[in-house]
């Protein structure tokens, strides 16, 4: 998590990845590196709240069968928070539950086991749209 | 953009409602014993003993799926063959394709490593191969060699937690590869992590080897079960799915026409001909005109502009179309281009690949009428009885399904299938028998036809005389 807090600012996109299976972690760390991206873990919902607090990254890839908050619960809590909204969220997950995931206010599901151009894609998708919206609304909020 | 994330991920990928993806095994016949060919992402053993041809099988599957230099099949020789002859032989097969090696397919050998280090070396190596190659398929073989390095049962089980976990967090389809016998299944970590398990086995019948594959296990997905035969080919697996009963046959409706038998005097016998669809036993020494009644019948069927098929077992295309011609006159180009002939050896080939061959020949064309001479030969195709009349009721059922009328010959004299429940039990599976008999009288020998059985027909009880001249038989005396 330090690294995350240190490469904060530093223009690159920051990931928080979410997982209790080290094997997917290590290899979401892997692809997601490749690709150009600061990624931290946590392996649990708790933890990965209050880590999302800390140092607000750009994305949040969570599987939703995490211990202490399910990915879901931390989902609705940071989409519920004005402060950590526009942290765009991805579940991915071994259940197949894109609904309910979309229901919690996920921006985008994809089901596991880990494909890396089909990850990578869509965290680029994540971003692209989540600079749009902040773009948006800064304009918004200048043009009053 | 869970919508946009969704198809980009594809349907299957998404919803738990939605099929597996399945990859092809590369052979038609094996896709469908798989109920559509082998989920993907899935972990699968493939087991049999040497020369049972187990790496043929995973090198097919790895050149029927090697088509994204992006996404490779890796190819992870172990302990059990040099990777170098690996390759020397797989450039025999004509599956082979030079211009993939290299890129979408990529050997390595692994024995060094684990010799040196361990099995150990396994999930390292792994991980390095999918954080620089994205291999969407890993093949293991042997994978069981791999147990003879481990220190102990339990470092072999931690190990294979590990790398079961790193299978399972990855999109990529596994197969371990090996030796295993039976009594490992229920001893070896891997069965346990598996879901897919496909046995290659070999027995010994009389002269000849037959080689049998099945499926033990396919998580979340239907099969095929039983034994499902096969030949080595130089293309690889020739398998012939074990033939069982169509599904429709419980409701299926027999068509409502007559199919004349082209016998002279027999269709009146039987009020009006045979019912289209049914199948016909037709008994009788040699000599009592069976493979005679049975070319009338095919002839018959070629008159009226169907298609028709005769399988046999003694005489060659060649000699069988010369009979033919005796009998019914030279056949004009359309009628030959509707008879299909196929002839095979019993004691070369299988019984499974015989019915499985019929059946497929059924299936591509629409045949109307079918003559199979004789079951007797087809019996010693068979290892078991049992086997040839789970066959032969199964093709039966399928005939009446697809509204085939058939004529299958027995031969009684001597009494090729013997016993009184065989007999039973064909009976039970064909709607009519004929028996053709020879009579001496007041030494005289004639021949006679009697109807025993005819499903749903009022038919003429009585014993007919039969006489043969060369245009065939034709029954005489026969009452209106």
């Amino acid at each position: 998590m330090l690294e995350l807090a240190k490469l904060s600012g530093k223009g690159k996109a920051i990931i928080l990845a979410v997982d209790r299976d080290p094997h997917i972690l290590e290899l979401e760390a892997h692809f997601l590196h490749q690709a150009g991206y600061s990624v931290g873990f946590e392996k649990d919902g708790n933890g990965a709240l209050e880590q999302a607090r800390k140092v607000m990254p750009d994305i949040i890839i969570t599987e939703i069968l995490v211990p202490t908050m399910d990915g879901l619960a931390l989902c609705r809590q940071l989409k519920a928070d004005p402060r950590t909204r526009d942290i765009a969220i991805l579940v991915f997950s071994i259940l197949a539950a894109g609904d309910r995931a979309r229901e919690a206010g996920a921006d985008a599901f994809l089901l596991k086991p880990l494909a890396e151009h089909k990850l990578v894609g869509t965290v680029q998708q994540l971003l692209e749209a989540r600079s749009a919206r902040i773009e948006k609304r800064t304009h918004k909020e200048n043009a009053r | 953009m869970i919508d946009a994330a969704r198809r980009s991920a594809g349907p299957a990928s998404n919803t738990a409602d939605s099929p597996i993806k399945r990859l092809t095994t590369g052979k038609r016949e094996l896709d469908e014993i798989l109920g559509g060919g082998i989920p993907e992402n899935s972990i699968n053993v493939i087991m049999g003993a040497p020369g049972s041809g187990k790496t043929t099988l995973a090198e097919e599957f790895v050149f029927a799926n090697a088509n994204d230099v992006k996404r490779p099949v890796l190819y992870l020789t172990t302990l059990s063959e040099p990777l170098d002859k690996v390759i020397r032989y797989l450039q025999q097969s004509g599956f082979f394709d030079l211009s993939k090696m290299g890129g979408a397919v990529q050997y390595e050998a692994l024995g060094s490593e684990l010799s040196a280090n361990g099995i150990g070396a396994l999930l390292p190596r792994l991980k390095s191969a999918i954080k620089t190659m994205s291999p969407k398929i890993i093949v293991i073989d042997s994978f069981k060699a791999i147990h003879d390095l481990a220190k102990s049962t339990q470092e072999m089980r931690l190990m294979l937690h590990e790398v079961a976990g790193l299978f399972a967090a990855y999109s990529t389809t596994v197969f371990l590869v090996g030796e295993y016998r039976h009594e490992d299944i229920a001893t070896y970590p891997e069965f346990a992590v598996a879901d897919g398990i496909i046995e290659l086995a070999r027995n010994a019948s009389g002269a000849r080897d037959e080689r049998y594959l099945r499926v033990f296990k396919l998580r979340g997905s239907s099969y095929r079960q039983g034994f499902h035969a096969f030949e080595i080919t130089k293309n690889g697996l020739q398998v012939y799915p074990r033939l069982v009963s169509p599904v429709e046959a419980a409701s299926y409706k027999r068509d409502d026409n007559r199919t004349p038998s082209g016998v002279p005097g027999l269709d009146a016998m039987l009020k009006g001909g045979l019912w289209t669809g049914s199948a016909t036993l037709l008994a009788g020494p040699t000599g009592a005109g069976k493979t005679t009644m049975g070319i009338q019948f095919i002839l018959e069927g070629l008159r009226r502009g169907e298609r028709c098929m005769l399988v046999n077992f003694q005489e060659n295309p060649t000699q069988l179309g010369h009979q033919m011609d005796l009998i019914g006159g030279a056949l004009d180009d359309d009628a030959r281009q509707r008879l299909e002939l196929l002839y095979y050896s019993s004691v070369e080939l299988s019984i499974d690949k015989i019915v499985v061959s019929i059946f497929n020949a059924l299936r591509r064309s629409s045949i109307r009428r079918v003559v199979i001479d004789a079951l007797g030969d087809l019996a010693g195709a068979a290892s078991d009885s049992a086997r040839m009349h789970d066959y032969l009721y199964a093709l039966v059922q399928h005939f009446a399904v697809m509204g085939v009328s058939s004529l299958l010959t027995l031969e009684t004299d001597p009494p090729v299938l013997a016993s009184a429940e065989t007999h039973g039990r064909l009976s039970h599976m064909t709607d009519n028998i004929i028996f053709l008999e020879i009579r001496e009288k007041e030494k005289v020998v004639g021949r006679t036809l009697r109807i025993a059985k005819a499903r749903g027909i009022a038919h003429d009880l009585q014993s007919r005389e039969l006489l043969i001249d060369d245009r065939g038989l034709r029954v005489v005396e026969t009452r209106r």
